[in-house]
């Protein structure tokens, strides 16, 4: 019997030679979001084309809701929703048209595409033409498409990338329902905001492998560094930075040292990011 | 393969095609230029027949004929009245020996010799008898025993004396279907360009439900418009089972051209610069069909010889199954052919 929602088990897949993603394992549970980061390049998109059968893994298996994707594929498809990072939306098509054409495909007989229109903040623009759309409102659509048939298992690339922050506000709440539903949401992301507010758990991919999966606080726990962070007045009367790492045993004194001989102006403790945890476990940045 | 799943994935390829203005004028447009073109035509050919005449001893009969729409070109040998024919310089050409009328006084059975055209119809070649029948009682006063010896030289084409329009109507209903090679090209490079054909295949629907969505949205076009073009000119008057057979099977061409097509293509005008080639090469054997002894055999390489020669025989002169059943099946061995290697194309691509 698999547990878990997605199971990998040794996934890897190449092209042309190339390694694209190297023998990745990792589990999600079942009500779990998990964010997928890495670079553009890491191997995200291939993991997920693996995950719900657009590709075949040249090596391991994947297994969703219990079943191996490569033997079950239409199966699992039935049951899982994908929101792609680039909009394949039917642009000559009205939004209910497109809405009502996946719901028959998915087998769906009583479907109202003015509800999910609503959720999704596209009320009252059902009937245009997608070609009519902004970007926000397209990517708001293909979350909607991707969760019109109350998916299981709900992989989403790039939901919010390029999106005004109301756009990426309402697409967060809708992960967010849709994880309440019950759904497992395998969140593939560039941004640490996104991953950090959304996800249970993060796994950082890098040169096809994944280098650290683990919840955002342990990962912070483990490789990231506190410090405190100060604007002091140098003595010609400039602003200057200061900085003072925290949790070493030297903090208490240089803390002391700080306020007694500098003119501080403001202070205020900074966490590490997921971006400076990736930096510190990969050598380089999420976004190159 | 899901029949619901392709009902509902055919309902939105036609949509998308009208939706697309080109395609859209184009496919009324088309049928309405073609019946225009078509109603245009004459719709019966010059009553005048040439024939050429060897004829080394003077026959005066000859210009009581030419005033009655017949028309007598004579040559110096019975060699040059044989080119002449081969050339389609003349119709028939009929070669009398100078002893003919010495031997018809002598109540001889005198032999005159008579050439047809590769393409002369049956008909024609019924009048030119009777023609000479008619000659001899102008010559005699009364009906005269003669023998009458006619070769036909080259293959047998027949048709010539079609109107030019029942000639061209083939060729109209070819270029109907054809022309639907672009629309369903531009469905096609438009789901892979446009990557929506991945969110279907994340859904139930498979790749067979897919493209074979995309083959009945093709046909439904062609062959639709087409049967409707041959019905209203006439052309489902005879055989109309064959006819629709031919119509089908030619609509099949048409999916696989545009398979490989979507396939190879970016956007709708590379789809444009791929169809154009392959439409001309395809109605190329509608010249032999308009212009009779203007082609030859070669013209069989191209499929659309079996599906055009199918038409107009069926369609002009109301060949039966027993007639064209081996167009229709090379058509066919073509269509699985060329349909299989569409696929193949389509799914290197899909991948």
């Amino acid at each position: 019997m698999i547990e878990g929602a997605i199971v990998a088990e040794e996934l890897t897949y190449s092209y042309n030679g190339l390694l694209a993603v190297d023998h990745v394992s990792f589990s999600v549970a079942e009500g779990e979001i998990l964010g997928f980061l890495g670079p553009n390049g890491a191997g995200k998109t291939t993991t997920v084309k693996m995950l719900t059968g657009q590709l075949r893994p040249k090596q391991g298996r994947a297994y969703l809701l219990g079943m191996d994707i490569t033997q079950h594929a239409k199966k699992v498809q039935g049951q899982i929703g994908v929101c792609f990072e680039v909009t394949n939306l039917y642009e000559q098509m009205t939004a209910v048209e497109n809405l009502k054409l996946f719901a028959r495909l998915f087998g769906i007989r009583r479907f109202d595409a003015e509800v999910l229109l609503e959720r999704v903040g596209l009320a009252g623009r059902g009937n245009d033409r997608v070609e009519t759309y902004s970007k926000g409102m397209k990517q708001r659509l293909m979350v909607a498409r991707a969760i019109l048939n109350r998916p299981k298992v709900l992989f989403l690339d790039e939901p919010t990338v390029g999106l005004d922050p109301t756009s990426a506000e309402a697409i967060r709440n809708i992960i967010l329902e849709e994880r309440k539903r019950g759904a497992t949401v395998f969140l593939t992301t560039h941004d640490m905001l996104d991953a950090e507010k959304l996800s249970d758990r993060v796994a950082f991919m890098n040169q096809g492998k994944i280098v650290a999966l683990d919840t955002p606080h342990n990962l912070k726990q483990k490789y990231g560094r506190r410090a405190l962070k100060a604007k002091v007045l140098s003595r010609d009367g400039e602003l200057e930075d200061r900085e003072v790492p925290m949790d070493t045993p030297d903090t208490p004194r240089l803390v002391q040292e700080l306020f007694s001989k500098e003119k501080v102006v403001t202070v205020h403790s900074e966490e590490a990011t997921l971006e400076d945890i990736f930096i510190e476990i990969t050598g380089r940045g999420l976004v190159e | 393969m899901n029949p619901r799943l392709v009902g509902s994935l055919v309902q939105k390829d036609l949509s998308i095609f009208f939706r697309n203005r080109f395609f859209a004028v184009i496919t009324v447009l088309g049928i309405v230029l073609y019946l225009v073109i078509y109603f245009v035509m004459p719709k019966s050919e010059d009553a005048t027949l040439t024939i050429g005449l060897y004829a080394p001893a003077e026959i005066p009969a000859f210009d009581l004929l030419g005033e009655e729409g017949l028309e007598f070109e004579g040559v110096a040998s019975e060699e040059e009245l044989r080119q002449a024919v081969i050339d389609g310089k003349v119709i028939a050409g009929i070669s009398l020996p100078a002893d003919t009328l010495g031997r018809l006084l002598a109540g001889e059975r005198p032999t005159i010799n008579v050439f047809f055209a590769a393409d002369t119809p049956q008909e024609t070649r019924g009048a030119i008898e009777a023609v000479i029948q008619e000659l001899g009682y102008r010559m005699t006063g009364q009906s005269l025993a003669i023998e009458v010896s006619e070769e036909v030289l080259g293959p047998d084409l027949a048709g010539t004396s079609l109107p030019p329009r029942n000639r061209l109507r083939p060729l109209l209903a070819a270029l109907l279907i054809m022309v639907e090679t672009m629309g369903l090209a531009t469905l096609i490079s438009e789901e892979l360009e446009r990557r929506t054909i991945q969110a279907l295949l994340v859904t139930p629907a498979t790749a067979s439900d897919v493209f074979t969505a995309k083959g009945v949205a093709g046909i439904s076009l062609a062959f639709g418009q087409a049967a409707l073009f041959m019905a209203i000119v006439g052309g489902l008057n005879q055989k109309p089972l064959v006819v629709l057979t031919a119509l089908f099977l030619g609509a099949m061409l048409v999916i696989a051209a545009g398979f490989i097509i979507g396939a190879v293509a970016k956007d709708m005008l590379s789809v444009l610069a791929w169809s154009l080639p392959v439409i001309i090469i395809f109605v190329i054997p509608s010249i032999g069909i308009a212009f009779p002894g203007r082609v030859t055999r070669w013209v069989e390489i191209f499929p659309t010889y079996y599906f055009m020669d199918t038409l107009h025989r069926a369609s002009n002169f109301g060949a039966g199954w027993g007639d064209v059943w081996q167009n229709l099946l090379i058509l066919f061995g073509f269509d699985l052919v060329l349909i299989w290697l569409g696929v193949v194309v389509l799914r290197r691509r899909t991948r």
